[in-house]
């Protein structure tokens, strides 16, 4: 095993343990039951341990793991429901270092864990990733409305996608600004932080240098990558669960999982969590490779896991009974991550549509 | 050798087969083939097979001195990859070399071994694996062909049946019932036949797209000896788990020898559907989309499992939908193309490439979902192997074979 491999393994060893520990039901139901929710303590915590940084490179003051470091902490997340903002804290990151913006007390806020970040770059009434945002920049100034967004009810900062007279600009704003309002919702999965932001004449810094259509792909590219671990690993929970009921659970005699309808159900939900997976690993390795096929393997990436996801949550709740479909039990939590992780970055069926047109970048054969 | 070099080393290898791939397969494959009995098919596939065995392509895991490859198992998924890219006549081999060639080097004499081994190898001999009866499919252990003592050997009473290729097979090794008071998985034995010797009738089947490589054999009073047998009496079953287990990665297209993504999509691309252009309908999109998914998953698992091959480790159990998604996605491929193309599709063109002709892939996918494990068999193995689940109920356990109602 390399250095890195080693990095990688203690940090995820070191995640699952933390969040054993900390990601109790208890908590996690407490999170659901407030619109907004999100666990401060545990993210400082996680802070100082460095997930926050952990992808980005050494000499930008990260741990310089990669995007593989990122994409197995967020399985772990997945697989405890655990909602922390290292997605959208690395993707601002990123992006302000690129815009020669790493040394600035942002990037610094960012990586220690200080300030939160959200990613909105989704509009409401559009199913997708709009090419064309419906807010408008123009004159250092942002107006316009973005769709509910992860993160956006604590976040300190946010990454907007508006349209310029240019073309799309990408877009850093201090939430704390003038003219930003924060409209924390009831959503099915309040655990996910989530709030609707808008914003009249606010300032805003433009970080896209002009090439802001190719960085908004490339940032929903990455958090689609990103966020498929996620979706894997809380479909291999949902998955463990309904297989543990099922041999423990017993009628007419015998247990459920010995049932053919309850056993080629879980067999189909396997394979089509192994197949996201596979996805999701190939996405990776065009991420980190900064390939310029990226496109249709995140696609992929997110319809696979988005589907195996959502499928894997709903069977869970069904293989479970009528328990499962209580506030007590755990499975209404994957079932409602399920659906959150699918919808935030823009619907399924927007991703297969860019699959289905990019399919022809992605290599022939093995 | 380390990571590094085990990977140069197989991109050496696979660069070397390309190579003598692109000189020699043309003049075994594609319109060489054309037009060919099968028996001279087969016999063109002897050639081709010697040819590889002499070049070291040949059953590339077994050793050398019988004509193999003396290669590893990595080796010889690369170069099946590469080889499958050729419409070569090798189906008369695959289940030959792939069970029970391996099977008589572990439990042949020596000089069976030196016999007949090479023979195989070259493609001068065919052999087959005699399993599955009309009573006897999914449940292998239920088999009633019977082998009773008769002096220094064995007499052999019974059908087989789906028999791949026994019309064209000199041997076979086939799962027989030896003991009927015991439970049904204790009483079988494992041994090999010669397949002219008195008493075999072969009598091939013709499948629904009148393909005709599967037969039903009867065996009346044939004799063998004893030296025949592999393994003991009454161990027949694990034998015959352990020939299932040989082939631990099964090399196949992408497509399962079907039409595929790329067909699918340059179809849509030409084809309209009430006017508009076929790639614009929502559920041509939404299934190429989730083909694409499914192969990309599916390649993502393949190498893994190559990675692992190449280092001596044991693939995830991942591996195990392989068979089960491939089957059923070229199936459906296979029927949307049809609806894409519209009634003219309705024309069988018999004794094409069914990778170039979404009917022919559409009539022959039908068994590809029931041979070597059915769907839900494959489904059981899944989640009782993979997943931990408790066996189906089964009510004839550890009741004796002549005692199951």
């Amino acid at each position: 095993m390399g250095e890195t491999q080693e990095a990688l393994q203690f940090i995820t060893d070191q995640a699952r343990r933390l969040l054993t520990e900390q990601a109790t039901p208890e908590r996690l139901k407490a999170l659901l039951d407030e619109a907004g929710g999100f666990d401060r303590e545990l993210w400082t915590k996680t802070a100082e341990l460095g997930w926050c940084a952990a992808a980005i490179p050494e000499e930008q003051g990260g741990i310089g793991l990669g995007w593989e470091a990122l994409c197995q902490l967020s399985e772990v997340l997945g697989e405890f429901t655990v909602s922390l903002p290292l997605l959208p804290n690395t993707l601002l990151a990123n992006t302000l270092i690129a815009a020669g913006e790493g040394d600035g007390d942002v990037c610094t806020r960012l990586l220690s864990g200080e300030a939160v970040a959200t990613l909105a770059i989704t509009d409401r009434g559009a199913a997708g990733i709009p090419a064309a945002p419906a807010a408008r920049f123009g004159d250092g100034r942002l107006s316009g409305a973005k769709a509910v967004a992860p993160f956006a009810a604590v976040a300190d900062f946010a990454l907007v996608s508006a349209s310029a007279d240019d073309g799309v600009a990408i877009l850093l704003v201090d939430l704390g600004a003038e003219g930003v309002t924060r409209e924390v919702v009831n959503v099915i999965d309040n655990g996910r932080a989530m709030a609707q932001l808008s914003f009249a004449n606010t300032p805003a810094t433009r970080l896209d240098g002009g090439e802001g259509a190719r960085l908004l792909s490339q940032l929903a590219c990455a958090a689609a990558v990103v966020t498929a671990f996620e979706q894997v690993g809380g479909a291999r929970i949902a998955l463990d669960m309904a297989v543990a009921y099922a041999k423990e659970r017993k009628v007419f005699g015998q247990a459920i999982g010995a049932f053919q309808a309850i056993k080629h159900n879980l067999a189909n939900m396997y394979a089509s969590i192994e197949v996201a997976r596979g996805c999701a690993l190939d996405a990776m390795a065009q991420l980190e490779a900064g390939s310029p096929a990226l496109v249709p393997y995140a696609a992929a990436a997110r319809v696979g896991a988005s589907k195996a996801y959502d499928f894997a949550g709903k069977e869970c709740i069904q293989i479970h009974g009528g328990i499962g479909a209580t506030w007590e039990y755990m499975p209404h939590h994957y079932y409602r991550r399920a659906r959150s992780l699918a919808l935030e970055l823009g619907a399924p069926s927007y991703w297969r549509d860019l699959l289905v047109d990019n399919v022809h970048m992605m290599a022939e054969g093995y | 050798m380390s990571n590094a070099e085990e990977r140069d080393h197989l991109d050496d290898y696979l660069k070397n087969a390309r190579a003598w791939l692109a000189e020699h397969a043309p003049k075994y494959s594609g319109a060489a083939r054309k037009g060919l009995t099968l028996a001279q098919d087969r016999d063109l596939g002897r050639q081709w097979q010697t040819l590889k065995s002499e070049a070291g392509y040949a059953a590339i895991t077994l050793p050398r001195e019988y004509g193999g490859g003396g290669g590893s198992e990595a080796e010889k998924i690369i170069f099946a990859n590469e080889e499958a890219k050729y419409d070569l006549p090798v189906e008369y081999f695959g289940v030959s070399l792939g069970m029970p060639v391996p099977m008589l080097l572990k439990y042949g004499t020596p000089e069976v071994v030196a016999d007949l081994v090479p023979k195989a190898i070259r493609g001068e001999q065919i052999w087959c694996q005699l399993f599955s009866e009309p009573a006897a499919g999914s449940d292998l252990a239920a088999v009633t062909t019977k082998a009773t003592p008769d002096g220094d050997g064995w007499r052999i009473n019974g059908q087989k049946l789906w028999t791949t290729w026994a019309q064209f097979s000199d041997w076979g090794v086939a799962v027989v019932r030896t003991d009927p008071n015991v439970a049904k998985h204790a009483g079988l034995t494992y041994f090999y036949v010669d397949m002219h010797a008195p008493g075999v009738e072969v009598r091939p089947i013709r499948k629904l797209a009148g393909e005709s490589e599967i037969n039903e054999v009867f065996f009346n009073d044939v004799y063998i000896p004893d030296s025949y047998r592999m393994g003991p009496v009454g161990g027949g079953f694990k034998v015959a788990i352990e020939t299932l287990m040989i082939e631990r990665y099964s090399v196949s297209s992408e497509t399962m020898g079907g039409v595929g993504v790329d067909y699918l999509l340059k179809l849509a691309t030409e084809a309209t559907i009430n006017g508009r252009p076929a790639i614009e309908d929502g559920e041509v999109r939404a299934f190429l989309a989730d083909t694409v998914i499914e192969r990309q998953g599916l390649r993502n698992i393949f190498r893994r499992a190559m990675e692992d091959i190449a280092h001596g480790r044991e693939p995830g159990p991942e591996g195990s939908i392989r068979k089960l998604l491939m089957s059923v996605r070229r199936q459906n491929l296979a029927l949307l193309a049809m609806d894409v193309l519209g009634p003219q599709a309705l024309i069988h063109r018999a004794g094409g490439d069914a990778q170039a002709d979404a009917t022919l892939a559409w009539i022959e996918s039908a068994p590809y979902r029931i041979a070597g494990g059915s769907d839900e068999i494959l489904r059981n193995t899944v989640a009782e192997k993979v997943l931990g689940l408790p066996q189906d109920h089964r009510p004839d356990k550890g009741i004796p074979f002549n005692k199951i109602g």
